[in-house]
């Protein structure tokens, strides 16, 4: 069974990446290698750096302060499951079933399973999808994959419960998929902690449960689907250090402990950590709200004049983050009448939209196109219990994915994408 | 007769709990359930009904409390939340002060269950007393002093968590969360037991029956020599403590807490309250129906997830339901005045 920590990766690729970089050939090999592996090898590195020294105070103490060292080292980075590489263009086309959007998904090649019936064929198969938000572009996304992966087999059931952001809620929902005898289970948990038990509850009575996404506190789940936090901060860091060597910053932050804030912005400020000429200057958490991002920005900008960048853990709050910058007009306020850099995650198609338009800076796509790869882990996993396959690993990494520019560059061996290249934005189209 | 000694006279007659429509309600949704799934019956699916029957329940008994004497507690969700994150924090100090890790590897905790208990109750009571100090000392409206408190208990929550979880480890845990005895779930024993206890403290004692009196006309009871302020402060202060044993069988399900969990949990104990037929306005209500609403409510929830109807239905099943309770309610009472 595949099982890789990210001390293990840490192992495994610090080497290949000291080579590489002596050899001068990061951009060769980041295409041979494929973009997650090269991602990996950057994580490695700067992490490797923090870790000896972080030379930048005011980030350093950010960094101790908020323990991020705990969540990074826990957080899985590792190889791909079945050697499985991937390359933009991949994934397969379709109209989402809740958000009636025409969506491009990059990974339906991954853990593949052919369309048509599954296992036994005389059977049918019974699916909970539990997730929180079907009032959020992201999540409805990550459901439209789910249900398209379950469509695709006439012998799979699948029921889609939104459990609206309340985890006992969820604990609830996954205890009545127990008692139903369902086959298999698949959940996107808001928090980790108080998922554990109910996924604990589920396996104990002989029923597969994959996460995707996020993360439980169970160690008996079938397997996680992860997404890309570490890359995602990791590139924001690395893009903001490639165009800025100096600045005050302004943080835009999800949920305190939650895994999206922990690992993107302890990635960020990992890489950002040795340049000396940044300051933290404000430091807000927003979750994941647009109107809070908004309120911040714009008390951070009442507060400071000489704000250079707006890092934003979120897609929602780097749209807040500019509409804040943009009533107060103040784009390009920062010192010497430069544009304050903004640094975003999540590939909206509206952040795409301002990314062409110049206004926003970067994104790290953090795509919400992964529940078929969860409904196929499960699949498989019932599989594994009847005896008709293997099971699928524990931990499923999915692949790293470049950022977005405006115009196409390369940092440190990452090629980034233009928003014309990147046909995997999700949501709804803005003119 | 007054108020009180029409509310605290009230007896449970079981030709009284026969006329209830909460019951028969309730024994339709069981037949509905038992008629249309093979899996609504089940001992399993009865445990996870009555479990959260339990948490609900035992927030809307605390909720029932201070609605009888006409006011609200908003801060009760919160408070339940609250509370067990002091006791956690505050058992673990004790434990450094005498030399003995009771936070370990992964914030979890694995201190003294008695201690935890023991903070959390005092520090849910500590806070339904200043609730309770401020709607009757400081003439602060119940409605804004509990807002307030909410919001309050909300920030601290994070302040002291610094927004990450604390693991919940430990028998006392599993037994309070998971255990059955008899083929009842722990958590709904502790339920009953506590309806019943304070039934009889409303209904058979002096306190008890003033509560109700203030709730119906406070200024006859003030009049009438009673010193009504530190019974208000007296409900508050059980609406605490319930509050805390809710989160006491929360936590143990999750074996977790932290700062962010049971958002708006308060409106549901206001819902069950109310369709357990307690007034808004105060000076009536009843535990034992509280009981039966709580149960009715995690049933009728429960068929709903049965029959896998997405939860914005469920929710407009809610509000429909509550109308209705509502409504039957002043129908009833029209009819009997």
């Amino acid at each position: 069974m595949f099982s890789s920590t990210r001390r293990a990766a840490l192992r495994g690729t610090i080497s290949a990446v000291v080579l590489m970089a002596v050899q001068g050939g990061f951009t060769v090999a980041a295409q041979a290698e494929g973009v997650h592996d090269t991602l990996n090898g950057l994580i490695a590195k700067y992490s490797e750096q923090a870790k000896q020294e972080m030379s930048n105070k005011s980030v350093s103490e950010l960094f101790e302060k908020d323990g991020f060292r705990d969540y990074l080292d826990v957080y899985p980075v590792g190889e791909l499951a079945e050697g499985f590489v991937w390359k933009p263009g991949m994934g397969a086309t379709f109209t989402g079933p809740y958000s009636k959007l025409e969506i491009k998904s990059p990974f339906t090649d991954y853990i593949p399973l052919a369309e048509g019936p599954v296992l036994d064929p005389n059977k049918t198969y019974k699916i909970g999808f539990v997730f929180h938000g079907f009032n959020h572009p992201w999540l409805i996304s990550l459901a439209d994959t789910a249900a398209w992966e379950a469509a695709r087999h006439p012998n799979v059931e699948i029921e889609v419960i939104d459990a609206e952001f309340d985890d006992n809620k969820m604990g609830q929902v996954i205890d009545t998929w127990v008692a139903k005898k369902y086959d298999g289970i698949v959940l996107w948990p808001s928090r980790e902690a108080p998922m554990g038990p109910p996924v604990d509850r589920a396996i104990d009575a002989g029923i597969p449960v994959v996460s995707v996404d996020r993360r439980t506190s169970s160690e008996k789940i079938s397997s996680e689907v992860l997404g890309n936090f570490y890359a995602n901060g990791l590139q924001e860091g690395l893009y903001l250090k490639e165009v800025l060597q100096g600045g005050n910053i302004v943080l835009n932050r999800k949920d305190l402990g939650s895994t999206a804030d922990s690992i993107r912005t302890g990635a960020f400020l990992e890489v950002i950590g040795n340049v000396d000429g940044f300051n933290i200057q404000g430091n807000y958490h927003t979750n994941s709200q647009r109107q809070l991002a908004f309120q911040s920005t714009a008390d951070a900008l009442q507060a400071f004049n000489d704000i250079s960048v707006s890092f934003n853990t979120g897609g929602e709050e780097a749209m807040g983050a500019l509409d804040a910058i943009r009533e107060a007009k103040r784009l390009n306020s920062a010192p010497d009448g430069k544009k304050i850099v903004i640094l975003a995650n999540d590939d909206a198609k509206e952040v795409l939209k301002e990314i062409t338009d110049g206004n926003i800076d970067m994104v790290s796509p953090y795509t919400p196109l992964i529940g078929d790869i969860g409904i196929r882990a499960v699949i498989k996993h019932i599989g594994a219990k009847e005896g008709l396959n293997e099971a699928p690993p524990k931990l499923i990494m999915t692949p790293n994915l470049p950022m977005i520019t405006k115009t196409k560059m390369t940092i440190e061996g990452v090629e980034t994408m233009t928003p014309d290249e990147w046909p995997y934005a999700y949501g709804p189209a803005v003119n | 007769m007054t108020i009180a000694e029409r509310a605290s006279a009230r007896p449970l007659a079981v030709s009284g709990i026969l006329k209830d429509p909460i019951l028969w309600l309730l024994v339709s949704i069981v037949i509905v359930g038992a008629a249309t799934s093979p899996h609504y019956l089940s001992e399993l699916n009865i445990q996870n009904l009555l479990r959260n029957a339990a948490l609900v329940g035992l927030l809307a008994t605390g909720m029932s409390i201070v609605l009888i004497t006409g006011r609200i507690d908003l801060s009760i969700a919160a408070n339940m939340v609250f509370a067990t994150i002091i006791g956690v924090v505050v058992t673990a100090w004790i434990g450094r002060e005498f030399d003995v890790r009771w936070i370990v590897r992964g914030n979890t905790f694995v201190g003294s269950p008695v201690v935890f208990i023991a903070v959390s109750i005092m520090t849910g009571v500590a806070i339904g007393i200043v609730n309770g100090i401020g709607v009757a000392y400081l003439k602060v409206a119940s409605f804004i002093m509990t807002l307030v408190s909410l919001t309050a208990l909300r920030g601290m929550g994070y302040l002291a968590t610094n927004g990450a979880p604390f693991y919940l480890k430990g028998e006392t845990f599993n037994w309070l969360g998971d255990a059955v005895l008899l083929g009842v779930p722990v958590s709904f024993a502790l339920f009953i037991i506590l309806v019943a206890v304070t039934h009889f403290f409303l209904t058979c004692t002096t306190t008890g029956g003033r509560l109700y009196a203030i709730g119906g006309n406070e200024t006859a009871t003030l009049y009438s020599g009673i010193k009504t302020k530190r019974y208000i402060v007296t409900a508050f202060a059980l609406s605490g403590f319930f509050a805390t044993v809710a989160g006491l069988v929360f936590t143990a399900r999750l074996k977790s807490v932290e700062a962010a969990l049971a958002q708006g949990y308060e409106l549901t104990a206001i819902a069950i309250a109310v369709i357990g037929g307690v007034a808004l306005g105060g000076g009536t209500g009843s535990l034992w129906r509280v009981l039966l609403a709580a149960v009715t409510f995690a049933a009728g929830l429960n068929l709903l997830a049965i029959w896998g109807v997405p939860t914005w239905y469920q929710n407009l099943a809610i509000g429909a339901v509550l109308v209705l309770a509502v409504a039957m309610a002043r129908f009833q009472y029209k009819s009997q005045h």
